[in-house]
């Protein structure tokens, strides 16, 4: 199961299992980021490529405006992912 | 333990359901349990995007030796696709020079030590080994 929650205008928490039959649900909640946010993934258990291109996609189009995500609370497992893909030199990651 | 599953992104639940049930009769750890999860899903995924549209199946097998655990993938309905002939994913570049092309199957590589690929009538089938 695969939860994504806005909390503020500023933050968004993930939760469950981010995999590619959730791309849909999430994207449609990333599009709505235009500003600089916190993503909270303490309760994400697991994330693959579709999950990261989301993020990516995101990362490129605040970038464009000058404003960033920042990534905070992600497992060691989801953290790995995030290391081997790079993205751990792209995005802020706490 | 192997298991047929349709070609369709909807069939992802009935995997990780199956593996699920393989990472417990195994008695994988977390840590493998994630990278058969993650490596399956993209390698699935993949055959789905890019494989015929045809409505064959495709098999998933999970399995573990004293050494290695052993998984594979057969889609009997394919386009040759050697994913251990693509080029590797630049995970230094810039932002902006960034594409999620490829990342999936960068991924599996990441995970798994072992990958091979073989293409015969029409069938494809990918083999991947992690060492214990």
């Amino acid at each position: 199961m695969f939860e994504i929650e806005r909390i503020s205008d500023t933050e968004i928490k993930l939760a469950g299992h981010f995999d590619a039959s959730q791309q849909e649900t999430a994207a449609a909640v990333f599009e709505t980021v235009n500003v600089a946010h916190t993503i909270y993934f303490d309760e994400l258990d697991y994330i693959s490529s579709a999950g990261l291109s989301i993020l990516l996609y995101t990362q490129q189009r605040l970038s464009a405006v000058g404003d960033a995500l920042k990534l905070r609370g992600m497992n060691p497992h989801v953290k790995l992912v995030f290391e081997y893909a790079g993205f751990d030199q792209i995005f802020d990651i706490a | 333990m192997e298991k047929s599953f349709d070609r369709r992104l909807e069939s992802l639940g009935a995997v990780f359901a199956f593996l699920k049930e393989a990472s417990t009769s195994f008695e994988l750890d977390q840590a493998l349990t994630f990278s058969v999860n993650m490596v399956v899903e993209e390698l699935f995924t993949n055959m789905i995007k890019y494989g015929a549209s045809g409505g064959r199946e495709i098999l998933i097998g999970v399995d573990k030796t004293a050494s290695q655990l052993k998984i594979k993938l057969i889609d009997f309905d394919s386009e040759p696709f050697d994913l251990t002939d693509l080029d590797a994913v630049d995970t230094s570049a810039p932002l902006n020079k960034r594409r999620p092309g490829g990342l999936g199957i960068h991924l599996v590589r990441c995970f798994m030590d072992e990958v091979k690929y073989e293409y015969k009538d029409r069938t494809t089938h990918i083999s991947l080994a992690k060492n214990l």
